[in-house]
């Protein structure tokens, strides 16, 4: 059943489509959405960064809008021959005449591309999206946004300089099921919430290590490690394994917990409340290259209002399914399975019917497939030139921050004090200058 | 719960003697090929401190991959532990033993060094780091070792170096002293200039 702020939101999409429609046939050359300034072109010219797992996923999409006529996927870009081969092959058949590209900065010279979508390993997330910032383009970045706080900071910087729109790709935002669970916590169903708590299954182990070994043909190992130090190439290390090590995924707390947490302080609405503490204990792997904790418990504390986050991993299982959050209030709780995408949402949270008076929360609603749907707010927020999407970088800045500053006490061991509005840590020397990491040349923000 | 171990360690160790006993127990068990006893002896490094950086070190650069890898995890929960708020004599005692290890440990060991100093070094480890700069396989490292470290003297360093360095090095640098504020004649970034050609070809229209 669609809701009446549904209904309207639709009306109005469909409402301003026309309207730009006209506008584009009219405008005198360039490209929708540079600046904010539509053109002769009504279709967004897309370059997809990183073809990986989830990155053929953005392609699949793009090809479809592309059929549809909204967009126009121009270049594909991996530092791996071997899936960017694939890649363009896939797009080919989709009916897309894309450049294959090994290095992302030929796709940023290019001055007729609008829009890059960017779904390579998490330590270049920063990099290459201040790059395309830099350069005018929009970005559609994955989650988590950063690796280090300074680098979330330089991306916000850099979206608002540059007056692009950046969203991250925590899809949730813009997915029926945290919406239902989002309006429903926001207007009381539980109660009053004091507590919300995270579960998700183990980060695993490396129980094969192998040493060090040339890296396959294909793959430009430079280009793969990019901003980190170097070091040799180790099998372990990709293409997914990235994620199990530290310095360039942190574990599923910064890959899940970007999307978990993104819903939880959407659904609390408590995206202003940037200061708290953070305490993390987690059992390292024995073996192995990857660093991240076998099990992890991290507990975050909010202020006025107060309540407190907490990631368990495994911790209690309360859903269903591999991993969820519960809405801990006065009057009971709600469980929201997965992150509120992938699941539908609890059937209480289904059929909240709004209080008179309630708060109605808006989201894009374009499609019901939410990866389509997050990239249609996107667009959206290109084409009505505000430039803020539903996880707009600085959402995505405090949410990678919670996973950040989760992984930083577990790995110096001690509960940190976050001030949100200094954007450092209180009195720890250390973990603050551990808020960055210098980056490898010439792969710098 | 996770670190019961440490509190336990630190009540056993911390005098003299027992300390260079300690060590070597904690170097024993690093090296124990069962797993059970090696994976919590580098995850108990931490208290141990100083006495515990050298003979960590070498272990760094044993052949056996899995056993230098622990060491350098060990080493980094002593830097991480003496880094804490309110163990500057701790953190002053491993700061010395790390420097000592950048002028004559092999490379991969140095590296290390140089990125565990940037996290608590002081002045003193500015010109060892420095040192580095000169050092072809270390000096990127060393680079951001000195940008990060939060001292004047690491910024005096980078100057310093930026002025004899050889030419294809001194655009590193030069980033580096602009992130710390600094203004650099010349050298403009290279941070989008392309440089890496693919092999793949768009397929052929059909």
């Amino acid at each position: 059943m669609m809701s009446h702020t549904h209904r309207i939101t639709r009306r109005s999409f469909l409402k301003s489509s026309v309207l730009v429609a006209g506008a584009l046939n009219l405008a005198p050359g360039g490209v929708l959405g540079r600046n904010s300034q539509a053109g002769a072109n009504d279709r967004l010219v897309v370059a997809h960064v990183g073809v990986g797992g989830m990155g053929m996923t953005h392609l699949t999409n793009m090809l479809r809008f592309q059929k549809e006529g909204k967009v126009r996927v121009a270049a594909i870009c991996d530092a791996d021959d071997n899936r960017l081969e694939a890649a363009v092959e896939n797009a080919s058949i989709g009916g897309a005449s894309a450049i294959p590209y090994r290095d992302y900065r030929y796709v940023l010279e290019r001055k007729d591309i609008d829009a890059v979508v960017i779904a390579t390993p998490d330590h270049w997330h920063a990099v290459q999206t201040v790059h395309a910032c830099e350069t005018g383009k929009h970005v559609y970045v994955e989650k988590p946004a950063s690796v280090t706080i300074r680098e979330g900071q330089a991306m916000v910087a850099a979206a608002r300089t540059h007056k692009v729109a950046v969203q991250v790709g925590a899809q949730a935002r813009t997915a029926k099921g945290a919406w239902q669970t989002c309006r429903a916590i926001r207007n009381g169903i539980v109660g009053k919430v004091g507590r919300v708590s995270c579960w998700h299954y183990a980060n695993p182990t490396d129980e094969k290590p192998v040493p060090d070994s040339p890296p396959p043909e294909g793959l430009d190992w430079d280009l793969w490690l990019g901003p980190l130090p170097w070091r040799p190439h180790n099998q372990r290390c990709q293409p997914g394994n990235f994620r199990w090590l530290m310095e360039s995924g942190g574990g599923q707390i910064r890959d899940r917990g970007a999307h978990q947490f993104s819903t939880v302080l959407w659904c609390m609405n408590a995206d202003h409340q940037t200061s708290f503490t953070v305490e993390a204990k987690g059992r390292a792997p024995a073996k192995g290259l990857w660093d991240c904790p076998i099990d992890m418990d991290v507990i975050y504390q909010f202020k006025n209002p107060n309540w407190t986050l907490e990631w368990g991993q495994p911790g209690i299982k309360v859903g269903q399914t591999e991993f969820g959050n519960v809405f801990w209030g006065d009057n009971g709780h709600l469980i929201l399975e997965w992150e509120g995408g992938y699941r539908p949402a609890n059937p209480e949270a289904v059929n909240f019917q709004l209080p008179p008076g309630g708060q109605e929360v808006y989201r894009t609603d374009e499609y019901e497939d939410f990866n389509m749907n997050h990239k249609a707010d996107w667009f959206k927020s290109i084409r009505d030139g505000h430039l803020r999407p539903a996880v707009d970088i600085e959402i995505g800045h405090r949410t990678a921050t919670l996973c950040n500053l989760g992984n930083l006490s577990y790995i110096l061991g001690r509960k940190l004090v976050w001030n949100g509005e200094k954007q450092e840590v209180a009195g720890d020397e250390q973990a603050n200058r551990l808020l960055s990491r210098p980056q490898r040349y010439p792969y710098v923000l | 719960m996770y670190f019961s171990a440490n509190n336990k360690l630190l009540r056993r160790i911390g005098h003299g003697r027992q300390v260079t006993a300690g060590v070597q127990g904690l170097v024993a068990r690093i090296k124990s090929p069962d797993e059970t006893i090696s994976g919590v002896a580098w995850q108990s490094a931490g208290p141990y401190g100083a006495a515990a950086v050298k003979p960590l070190a070498a272990l760094m650069a044993e052949d056996d991959f899995e056993l230098a890898r622990k060491a350098r995890r060990g080493l980094y929960k002593v830097v991480r532990h003496v880094g804490r708020p309110g163990a500057a004599k701790e953190r002053k005692a491993v700061e010395r033993e790390l420097i000592t290890l950048l002028s004559s440990s092999p490379p991969q060991v140095r590296r290390e060094v140089a990125w565990m100093l940037s996290e608590i070094g002081s002045t003193r480890a500015v010109m060892p780091l420095a040192a580095l700069l000169t050092d072809k396989e270390l000096r990127d490292d060393a680079r951001c070792a000195l940008t990060r470290h939060p001292t004047p003297g690491a910024v005096t360093a980078l100057k310093s170096a930026f002025a004899t360095a050889p030419e294809d090095f001194k655009y590193a640098l030069a980033d580096s002293l602009r992130q710390r504020g600094e203004k650099v004649e010349g050298y403009p970034s290279r941070k989008l200039v392309p440089a890496k050609q693919t092999s793949v070809t768009p397929p052929q229209r059909k």
